[in-house]
C-alpha cells in the first residue's frame, strides 16, 4: 500500500445520496465510518478520518489504543487496548473517530487496506482515493525538472531526490547557491564550462553562502524584481564554517530560503566529522581505535539554534516524508518573501554511514520512528508544532543497528544516545504553544 | 546633506569622510559595512548618508568583514555597483572572499584605511595590511592627501568597471594621518561626476540573473576535458586586465584633470626631479613630509627630488625606470616590511623593476612609520643624507629603521 494515503472529498459533486455510507457499512460491518452531513447553505460535507500527520486522537488516547503507522500513514485503532474513554473523539475536529452505540466502541476509517469501498460506490465522483505520491504528482508533475540527468551522486543518495523536488518547485525565476560539498560534487554547478542546472546557480565559498545570497537578493529587491534565492548547503557549510554568515543573515532577516542537507559530516571529502556528527559516530577524523571509540561529543543541533534567530520560518524534514517536505517547502518559500526561512533536511549517507544503498529511505523512516530525528516546524507566532509526532518511538537500536558507523557501539553508548534523544524531544516540546484556557 | 548638483564646493573634512563623500558621488547600489579602527568613521559616515537619503544604496550591516565582501560579491553578480572599506585584522578576516574577487572579475571598490598588522597588538597606521595582500590580484592605489582620497575613490570605480580591466580596486589611505587628518577639499559637483562615471556595467560577463541563466564559477581545471586550458585562459586574461590598468588609469586621470582641474600623476609622480642627483621614493601620506624635506634641501642647494608611487599594483615598472633614469641614487621609504629578506616591499619592487632594465644605481632602504610612528622632516633629512652618501658609493647593506630610536 502506498504511504500516506487519504480520501479527498469534492463537495460540489456530492448530492448527499449516501451511497458511500451504504458501501462502507457493508464492507466493514456495522455503522459506516464515513458520514455525509449537511454543511449549511444546502451543501454537503463529510465526517471522516483524515489520517492526520499530527493526529490529536492519538495524542489524547491514554491507553495506547491509537497509533500513527508511518509506513502506511494510517491511524490505527486497537480494540484490545481501548478502554472506551472516548477522549479520542474529543481530540478529533473532523468527526473522524466516533462512538457507535450499536458496536459498543469507537470506529474509524482504516482505508480498507488500500482499496476503500466508499470511493467506487460514489457515482458522482465526489470521493477520490489519493495517495501522497498522487498528490505530489498532481501538484508537481507538470513542473520542469531543472536538474540535469546523469549525475555523479553516490548510489542511494537522497540528495538528488531532494534537489529535483526542490528545483521543480522553486522554478527558473530563482538563484541557487550550492557551497562546496556533495551537492556541487555531484555536478550541480558543473565542470569546465558545463552546468548541472537549468537556472542561475553558483559555488559560494563553504563559509559565505548566506552572505552572498543576501547580496544577490538585496540588489534584486532594489531593482524591484521578485527573485527566489535558495541555498542548498551541507551541514559543514551551515553548522561549522558557514555558521557565522548564516547567523548574520538570519538575524538581519534577509529574504532567503536556506536549506541545510544534513548528512552529519564531511561526506564529500572522505567522511570527516563535522559539528553535526552525533555522539559515537565513526568518521575518518573520529575513528574507532583502542583508545577512542568514535565521536566523543553530541552533535550540534542547528535547527534549534535557528529558532533563536528571529527567522520567519524554521522546520526540519526527512525525504521519507516528502509530502511533509513539500508542505514545509511551500511555507518556507512564502516565509522567505518577508524574512529568513530555514529548512533542515536529514540526509542519511549510504557511503559515509555504511549502510546498503537500497536502505536509504528506510533509514530515514527509522530515524523519525525512533525520534532520533523529529519533524517539526516553528514560527515565533505559533511556536513549535510536531508534524509527525511519535509518542511511542521504536527502540533506538532499530535505527542504530542499521548503520555501519555505529556498529562498534555497546549498550551503554546506545543508552547515552537514547538519553540525548529523550532530552532533545523534551526540550523541543517546551517550545510548543500551550492551548489557552479558551481552547 | 545639501546637494549641490551643478557646481563644486569647498568643504573641510578628514580622509574617511572624503572617501564616504566620494562614494555618495559614485552612487553605488549596495554598500556593506563592518566597523574597525581606523576605518570606523568612514562607514559611520556612509550609514548617516544613507539614513539622510543622500546615498540611495542598499546598506548591509553585516556581522563581519568576511560577510561584507561576500554580500558585495553576490550583489555585484546581480548587477550592483558596490563599495566597502576595511583595515588591518578586518582585511585579514576578509581574505577568503578577497582572494576570490579578482578571479571572478568583479569590479568593486574597497578602501583600505591602512594599519599595521598584529602582533604586537596595535591599532595605529601603517601599510603592512595592504602590503600583505599585494599579490592577490587587486589593483592597489595609494593616496597622498585628503583631496586625492576623494578624487581617487571616484576614479577607482571607472578603472574597476573599464571593460579592458574589470578588476577590483583598493584605494589605500594611511590610517590616522589621512583617516583623521582634516583638510580643505573640493567636492566635485554630483552631476559632473555622473557624466564622468556613467551607468555601472558590472556583470555583463558573469551574472546570477534568471534572464541570463548560467552556472557561475563551476569547477575549472584539473584533469577534465579542456580543464587545464580553460583555467590558463582565465588566469591569463586576469593578468592582461591587470596590465591594461596602467594605461586605462592614466587616461582616467587625464579625463579627470580636464573635467575637474586637478591633475594627479596616475602611476608615479616626479617631484623636482629634473636636475636631481638623488631621489627619495615615497608611498602614501608620508609624501607630504617628503616633499617639504625636498624643498628644504633644495633651499640649501642640494639637488634632491622625489618619486611618489601612486599605483602600486600593477607596479608601474616603466614609469619607475623612467624616473630613476634621472638620478644617481635613490632612497626608498617603506611603511611596512617584507619578510622575504631584510627590506621593505616597495624596495623589492623597485629593485625588480631596475633589474628588468639596463639601468643600475645604488638603492638605500628605509623603514619608517610603523604602528603610527611619524615620519618627520628630520627623518627625511636623514633619508636624503644617507642616499647622498650612497650616490658616493657608500651603500648600507641593510635598511635604515627611521623610528628605531624615537
Amino acid at each position: 500500500m502506498p504511504s500516506q494515503d487519504t480520501i479527498r472529498f469534492i463537495p460540489e459533486r456530492c448530492d448527499g445520496c449516501g451511497d458511500c455510507m451504504t458501501a462502507c457499512a457493508k464492507a466493514k460491518g456495522g455503522a459506516s465510518r464515513i458520514s455525509i452531513v449537511g454543511s449549511g447553505g444546502g451543501g454537503w460535507d463529510i465526517a471522516l478520518c483524515r489520517q492526520c500527520g499530527d493526529p490529536k486522537c492519538v495524542a489524547n488516547c491514554p491507553a495506547g489504543a491509537l497509533d500513527k503507522h508511518y509506513g502506511s500513514g494510517i491511524v490505527g485503532w486497537s480494540q484490545d487496548l481501548c478502554v472506551d474513554c472516548h477522549l479520542c473523539t474529543i481530540g478529533c475536529a473532523y468527526g473522524g473517530i466516533v462512538f457507535e452505540s450499536a458496536a459498543g466502541h469507537v470506529q474509524k476509517c482504516d482505508l480498507c487496506d488500500g482499496t476503500p469501498a466508499c470511493v467506487p460506490a460514489c457515482g458522482k465522483g465526489a470521493l477520490e482515493h489519493l495517495s501522497a505520491a498522487a498528490r505530489l504528482h498532481e501538484t508537481h508533475a507538470d513542473k520542469e525538472d531543472l536538474f540535469v540527468p546523469g549525475l555523479s551522486a553516490c548510489q542511494g543518495c537522497n540528495s538528488e531526490l531532494l534537489i529535483r523536488h526542490t528545483m521543480r518547485r522553486i522554478g527558473r525565476n530563482s538563484v541557487v547557491a550550492a557551497p562546496p560539498g556533495c551537492i556541487p560534487g555531484m555536478g550541480t554547478v558543473g565542470y569546465n564550462g558545463q552546468t548541472g542546472a537549468k537556472m542561475p546557480i553558483f559555488h559560494p565559498l563553504l563559509t559565505n553562502t548566506a552572505a552572498m545570497l543576501a547580496g544577490v537578493k538585496r540588489q534584486y529587491e532594489r531593482r524591484g524584481k521578485d527573485i527566489t534565492v535558495v541555498a542548498l548547503a551541507g551541514d559543514g557549510g551551515a553548522v561549522d564554517v558557514g555558521f557565522q554568515s548564516l547567523s548574520g543573515a538570519a538575524e538581519r532577516g534577509e529574504r532567503i530560503l536556506f536549506i541545510c542537507v544534513d548528512n552529519e559530516g564531511y561526506m564529500n571529502t572522505g567522511m570527516q566529522a563535522s559539528g553535526s556528527t552525533p555522539f559515537g559516530s565513526w568518521t575518518s577524523t573520529t575513528p574507532v581505535g583502542t583508545v577512542e571509540r568514535g565521536k566523543s561529543t553530541d552533535g550540534k543541533y542547528l535547527p534549534q539554534l535557528m529558532m533563536g534567530h528571529g527567522c520567519a520560518y524554521v522546520a526540519t524534514a526527512s525525504t521519507a516524508f516528502l509530502d511533509d517536505y513539500h508542505t514545509k517547502l511551500e511555507k518556507a518559500l512564502a516565509a522567505s518573501r518577508t524574512g529568513f526561512a530555514y529548512l533542515h533536511v536529514h540526509a542519511p549517507c549510504p557511503t559515509g554511514w555504511r549502510f546498503p544503498a537500497a536502505m536509504t529511505t528506510e533509514v530515514c523512516r527509522r530515524q523519525v520512528e525512533s525520534n532520533f530525528v523529529t519533524l517539526w516546524e516553528f514560527t515565533a507566532e505559533d511556536g513549535l508544532r510536531f508534524t509527525h509526532a511519535v509518542d511511542r518511538p521504536r527502540p533506538l537500536s532499530d535505527y542504530v543497528g542499521m548503520i555501519g558507523k555505529y556498529k562498534h557501539l555497546g549498550n551503554a553508548e546506545i543508552e547515552r544516545i537514547q538519553a540525548s534523544v529523550n532530552r532533545r524531544v523534551a526540550f523541543l516540546k517546551g517550545f510548543c504553544r500551550q492551548p489557552s484556557a479558551a481552547e | 546633506m545639501n546637494q549641490h548638483v551643478n557646481s563644486s564646493r569647498m568643504i573641510v573634512c578628514d580622509g574617511n569622510e572624503a572617501a564616504a563623500r566620494a562614494v555618495v558621488l559614485a552612487r553605488p547600489d549596495v554598500v556593506s559595512v563592518f566597523p574597525i579602527t581606523p576605518q570606523s568613521s568612514l562607514v559611520e559616515s556612509l550609514a548617516q548618508f544613507v539614513a539622510d537619503g543622500a546615498l540611495g544604496a542598499e546598506l548591509i550591516n553585516a556581522e563581519g568583514e568576511h560577510s561584507v565582501l561576500s554580500a558585495l560579491q553576490g550583489a555585484c553578480l546581480a548587477g550592483a555597483r558596490t563599495y566597502t572599506a576595511t583595515s588591518g585584522p578586518g582585511l585579514a578576516f576578509m581574505f577568503e572572499p578577497y582572494v576570490r574577487t579578482p578571479g571572478l572579475r568583479l569590479p568593486m571598490v574597497v578602501s583600505l584605511v591602512t594599519r599595521d598588522m598584529l602582533s604586537p597588538q596595535c591599532v595605529w597606521g601603517g601599510q603592512q595590511d595592504a602590503m600583505t595582500v599585494r599579490e592577490c590580484g587587486w589593483i592597489q592605489i595609494y593616496c597622498e592627501d585628503v583631496q586625492e582620497v576623494l578624487d581617487t575613490v571616484v576614479m577607482a570605480f571607472k578603472l574597476a568597471e573599464h571593460k579592458d580591466v574589470l578588476l577590483p580596486v583598493n584605494v589605500c589611505h594611511d590610517g590616522n594621518y589621512l583617516s583623521y587628518g582634516v583638510s580643505r577639499v573640493e567636492l566635485p559637483a554630483a552631476e559632473l561626476v555622473d557624466q564622468f562615471l556613467g551607468q555601472p556595467e558590472v556583470n555583463w560577463h558573469i551574472a546570477l540573473d534568471p534572464e541570463r541563466p548560467m552556472s557561475v564559477d563551476p569547477l575549472t581545471g584539473g584533469t577534465g576535458p579542456g580543464g587545464a586550458a580553460s583555467f590558463v585562459g582565465y588566469r591569463k586574461s586576469q593578468v592582461r586586465g591587470m596590465a591594461a590598468a596602467l594605461e586605462v588609469f592614466s587616461d582616467i586621470h587625464a579625463e579627470w584633470g580636464e573635467r575637474f582641474g586637478r591633475h594627479w600623476a596616475p602611476l608615479v609622480e616626479e617631484y623636482r626631479l629634473e636636475d636631481a642627483d638623488i631621489a627619495i621614493i615615497t608611498i602614501g601620506s608620508m609624501t607630504g613630509a617628503g616633499k617639504d624635506a625636498v624643498d628644504a634641501a633644495r633651499d640649501c642647494g642640494q639637488k634632491v627630488g622625489l618619486i611618489k608611487v601612486k599605483t602600486y599594483r600593477p607596479f608601474p615598472r616603466e614609469a619607475m625606470i623612467a624616473a630613476l633614469g634621472k638620478v644617481k641614487a635613490a632612497g626608498i621609504v617603506d611603511r611596512s616590511v617584507s619578510f622575504a629578506w631584510d627590506c621593505g616591499p616597495l624596495h623589492q619592487d623597485v629593485m625588480t623593476a631596475l633589474f628588468a632594465s639596463p639601468l643600475r644605481l645604488p638603492l638605500v632602504g628605509f623603514i619608517g612609520g610603523l604602528a603610527g610612528a611619524d615620519i618627520t622632516a628630520t627623518h627625511f633629512e636623514r633619508v636624503i643624507a644617507e642616499t647622498t652618501r650612497a650616490a658616493g658609493g657608500n651603500v648600507p647593506s641593510s635598511p635604515v629603521w627611521l623610528n628605531e630610536h624615537d
